[in-house]
């Protein structure tokens, strides 16, 4: 998994890519939401588009950034979902929790 | 047509080697040519499972070792992922879509087997336990029989 940060408008947009199946790869998302945390930042956009595989580690991933910047009074915002892991967050139910957007660009026109 | 193993992998108990697995599971489905759907069911079901083996089964001891395992039937692929641990319950994992486990960062691995794969079940022994899961496929009978 690789992920690159850019910022628009004020928004962060985390570009995920790759497999988001846990390993010792999986920790730089956490780390890098909580380093823009710590700079004040609380608009976050996760762009699913270049995720080739997710499984209930990377589910559980995406509440931890849930969980994370909540707790700082921010927000997640997904784009880009696959079909196949919207099909995930549907039968987890987990699609009750997350906001997602066709597009990184309606997603940061949302907030 | 009885079922033939068709590839074999046996790794540490730790997650550094998750990737591995992911590799693995693409290297079979792809050198059966098998379609990409079922590639990505079989994949993240590998993942699942042999995450479940190290954490749960083996709890996390990097001396047990994990085994994965590809068969090939006509009618179906089946991959099985064994232990060597003391096994766990399945029937006692909390369902992860009741609303007070929704926000919980785990526990999501054997409702999305199921889901994925077309059959799921358990095998316990003396020395590990096992995770069978069959993913049929109309494909299958044309690579089992040579023309894939």
């Amino acid at each position: 998994m690789k992920l690159k940060a850019r910022e628009v408008e004020g928004i962060i947009v985390l570009e995920v890519k790759g497999q988001m199946i846990g390993g010792p790869e999986a920790a730089v998302l956490p780390e890098t939401i909580k380093a823009e945390i710590d700079k004040g930042k609380k608009r976050f956009v996760l762009d699913l588009g270049e995720v080739d595989r997710m499984n209930s580690t990377g589910l559980g991933n995406l509440i931890g950034s849930l969980t994370t910047i909540k707790n700082a009074g921010g927000e997640l915002k997904l784009a880009n979902v696959a079909e196949k892991i919207q099909s995930l967050l549907l039968i987890t139910k987990l699609v009750t929790i997350f906001e997602s957007h066709d597009t990184v660009d309606k997603a940061v026109r949302s907030f | 047509m009885p079922l033939k193993k068709v590839g074999e992998l046996v790794i540490p108990s730790s997650l550094d080697h998750l990737s591995e697995v992911d590799h693995f599971a693409e290297r079979m489905v792809k050198k059966l040519a098998l379609p990409k759907e079922i590639l990505d069911d079989v994949a993240i079901s590998a993942t699942e499972a042999v995450n479940n083996a190290i954490l749960h089964g083996n709890k996390g001891n990097a001396g047990k070792k994990v085994t994965i395992r590809f068969y090939l039937c006509a009618q179906y692929l089946r991959l099985v992922v064994r232990d060597e641990g003391s096994g766990f319950a399945p029937e006692s994992v909390p369902d992860p879509r009741q609303q007070q486990n929704l926000l919980k960062t785990s526990g999501r691995g054997l409702l999305i087997m199921r889901y994925l794969m077309d059959r799921v079940s358990f095998q316990r022994r003396r020395n590990g336990m096992s995770i069978i899961m069959d993913k049929f496929c109309p494909e299958c009978h044309t690579v089992q029989s040579g023309g894939g």
